[in-house]
């Protein structure tokens, strides 16, 4: 067994996926949340994943750091961007895929793909936390409902509200005002994921047309954004398994890779 | 005294500046340590990583002087003409004379850099109005009102028209706070249409020798304001001298910037490059100390290639640079990405290329303010970075948005399409703020990944 890390430090939560490089298998994957000692938390992570496949740091054949945090994992051989990796962990997953929309806790992403996998072209939000997992926690904070059961407020039947403005404070406002007229949290949150679709469409610019839309990163999970996303394209949109592990597996692929270059 | 090159920080230009005192470094009357700068207020600068030659420390030291220089410009009686926004011509004709002194307003757009915002002057372009929807040249407004960067010139230019929006409404305020100024119409550049007469301009572009007309009958009218404020004619032996020095400096610049984004490894970085190029603006209110630092700057750059040596792995990306940037920085970070500009476009290219030699020197000044990018389509902009970019083999283009500049919001679309169009090359948009530091993570994401792009990209080629 040659195990290598991928470490996907991202800016809510730290993943680890450890892959077996010679049975091209998933070894183990974990996560932790995000704190301000981004190394520490990543290596506790993985220290504890590795004892539970009974072996140690020192075992491990290789490691790449990725997500906004990567530059502070320096224990890692190196670090790569989550650009990348996110497009090695989805062409591994889903080889179809051309077109990636990743949105993660602090921006988004839409990856564009060619048939071997390679990234031929991307995009990622500007300025502020407009269309990332941020802009979706602060309306759950405001909705009284924890991110992780954001998927519990099912998207309204009767359509969604009218969310006008996507600066997080102003939408805020925005969302306060709707709840005091008496429109249901549903449809605020369908309203919400309508607007952060539209935001990762503008992403595309005029430059470029989506195909095989697969969407990877955390938000990727909650109910109702995929429905929103596949709207917004104009096409059926794909979530990968496990989407918030995606960017830390296409890491330790990559860690795989530098290492049979090495071997 | 010619060291390794390589790339330091402000700390480590210290020891290496008493190194070099030491082994007898030979300073003008503008040179010093860079420390001084940041005592003066310019605290950006210890975030800068900097070319370790005497070359360069002199550009440094020569660019950061420049406030000191005007004043003393003011107290010798010299004529002081602020030339805003045409970035390149209206200096000729100041240049033409002698005790005439050309600076550029607008370059105050790095003072909220420089000095990190301290200085105030976008808070108080803020209260007369002018806020962040502006582009970050909105600081000159402040400069005037604070009166605490440059004396008060005698004459103030502009061109409108067919320049930047952003530029005419922020100059129009300043009128309106009592700085009279002189403008001049710079008009749309356009094909020829079947019936009209053409002229071939700078950079490759043509225009209606009528348009030309109407340029050089406004040069004309600027020329007779500076003939009148200094009393002295504006003879056409004086303007030809003029051209030919601003020749002479155009050509030393081709060949250094031909050096630095060409050559393998790159001998110089994009830091010092960018202010080289800026110099050919109105050179930093000194023409011949200009012409005498970029000659220094040259002969360092010439040396390194002739013994194979630079400052950044020669694996690095090439990326080639559109439009300036309001945060220096942001050219270290590429190149701690991994990238190297191998060519640049920072709106003012007209300002590098030869200026004809024509027997009416003031038809060849508005040729080549009529090849200004900014006048033009940006089809015929995209088109001219284009053919740059192929001669210059750059592998990826970096489009710096100017944050709040009308121009930049649709323009750097269309210049990205165009690019990922017709050369099927990457192209990262980003937008610089006066201040990068919030938007530093994601500014590296992106340029980090552009150059693994690139990685990719030679890889898959090899692999063929």
């Amino acid at each position: 067994m040659t195990i290598y890390a991928g470490i996907d430090a991202g800016s809510r939560a730290t993943k680890i996926v450890l892959w077996d490089a010679e049975n091209r298998t998933i070894l183990a994957v974990d996560a932790a949340d995000q704190g301000i000692r981004q190394e520490e938390i990543a290596m506790g992570l993985l220290d504890s994943m590795l004892a539970g496949l009974g072996t140690v740091r020192d075992g491990i054949a290789g490691c790449v750091a990725t997500g906004y945090a990567r530059k502070m994992i320096r224990f890692a051989d190196r670090s790569v961007t989550e650009i990348t990796c996110h497009a090695r962990g989805v062409y591994h997953l889903h080889p179809e895929a051309r077109t990636i929309i990743e949105i993660g806790g602090q921006d988004s992403k839409v990856i564009h793909l060619d048939e071997f996998g390679r990234v031929c072209d991307f995009a990622m939000n500007d300025r502020c936390a407009a269309g990332t997992g941020r802009f979706l926690e602060m309306v759950a904070v405001r909705l009284e409902t924890p991110l992780d059961q954001l998927a519990t407020l099912k998207p309204h039947a009767n359509g969604a509200a009218k969310i006008s403005s996507m600066c997080v404070v102003f939408a805020e406002t925005e969302v306060i005002g709707l709840l005091a007229e008496g429109t249901t949290p549903s449809e605020i949150l369908s309203g919400i994921q309508s607007a952060v679709a539209s935001r990762i469409v503008a992403l595309l610019g005029s430059r470029s047309e989506a195909q095989s839309v697969c969407f990877t990163g955390g938000v990727a999970r909650i109910a109702g954004m995929p429905d929103a996303l596949s709207q917004a394209f104009g096409m059926p949109v794909t979530v990968c398994d496990s989407p918030e592990m995606t960017g830390a597996l296409g890491a330790a692929l990559l860690a795989a890779e530098s290492g049979n270059e090495r071997r | 005294m010619n060291a390794r090159p390589a790339q330091l920080s402000l700390d480590q230009w210290e020891r290496r500046y008493r190194e070099l005192r030491a082994d007898g470094l030979c300073e003008t009357s503008y040179g010093g340590p860079l420390e001084r700068h940041v005592r003066d207020g310019d605290t950006r600068l210890r975030t800068l990583r900097y070319d370790n030659s005497p070359a360069a420390l002199r550009l440094w030291n020569f660019l950061l002087t420049e406030e000191r220089r005007l004043h003393r410009a003011r107290e010798s009686g010299q004529t002081i003409v602020g030339a805003m926004k045409d970035l390149g011509t209206v200096p000729l004709l100041c240049y033409a004379l002698p005790e005439t002194v050309a600076f550029y307003p607008d370059g105050a757009w790095w003072i909220p850099c420089v000095m990190e915002l301290q200085a105030g002057l976008l808070d108080i372009a803020d209260r007369l109005g002018v806020n962040e929807a502006f582009c970050p040249v909105r600081a000159m407004l402040g400069a005037f009102v604070s009166e605490a960067h440059f004396p008060r010139p005698d004459l103030l230019v502009c061109s409108v028209g067919a320049v930047c929006d952003d530029f005419s409404a922020i100059a129009q305020r300043l009128e309106g706070l009592g700085h009279p100024i002189l403008w001049w119409e710079m008009p749309h550049r356009r094909e020829a249409d079947p019936d009209e007469s053409a002229v071939e301009l700078p950079g490759g572009y043509c225009a209606p020798v009528m348009l030309v007309e109407v340029v050089r009958k406004e040069l004309k009218r600027v020329g007779g304001a500076i003939e009148e404020l200094t009393g002295q004619e504006l003879t056409p032996q004086r303007l030809m001298a003029s051209i030919r020095a601003a020749n002479e400096f155009r050509a030393t610049l081709r060949e250094l910037r031909m050096l630095a984004y060409s050559v393998d490894p790159c001998p110089m970085g994009a830091l010092e490059l960018l202010i080289a190029e800026m110099l050919a603006l109105h050179y930093c209110s000194d023409r011949a100390e200009a012409q005498a630092v970029l000659c220094e700057l040259l002969d360092e750059v010439r040396r390194r290639v002739r013994l194979g040596l630079g400052v950044l792995s020669s694996q690095a990306a090439r990326i080639y640079w559109v439009n300036p940037v309001a945060d220096l920085r942001a050219m270290n970070v590429l190149e701690t990405c991994g990238g190297r500009v191998c060519g640049t476009d920072y709106m003012f290219s007209h300002s590098l290329e030869p200026i004809p030699t024509l027997p009416d020197p003031l038809e060849a000044l508005a040729r080549v303010a009529l090849a200004d990018p900014m006048v033009g389509s940006s089809e015929a902009r995209a088109k001219q970075i284009s053919r740059d970019i192929v001669a210059l083999g750059s592998e990826a283009v970096v489009i710096s948005r100017i944050p709040g500049a009308s121009h930049c919001a649709i323009e750097s679309d269309l210049l990205g399409h165009w690019i990922q169009t017709h050369l099927n090359l990457p192209v990262v948009q980003i937008e610089v703020p006066p201040l990068i530091d919030s938007a530093l993570p994601s500014l590296q994401t992106r340029l980090e990944a552009l150059v693994e792009l690139v990685m990719q990209n030679r890889n898959a080629k090899e692999d063929q």
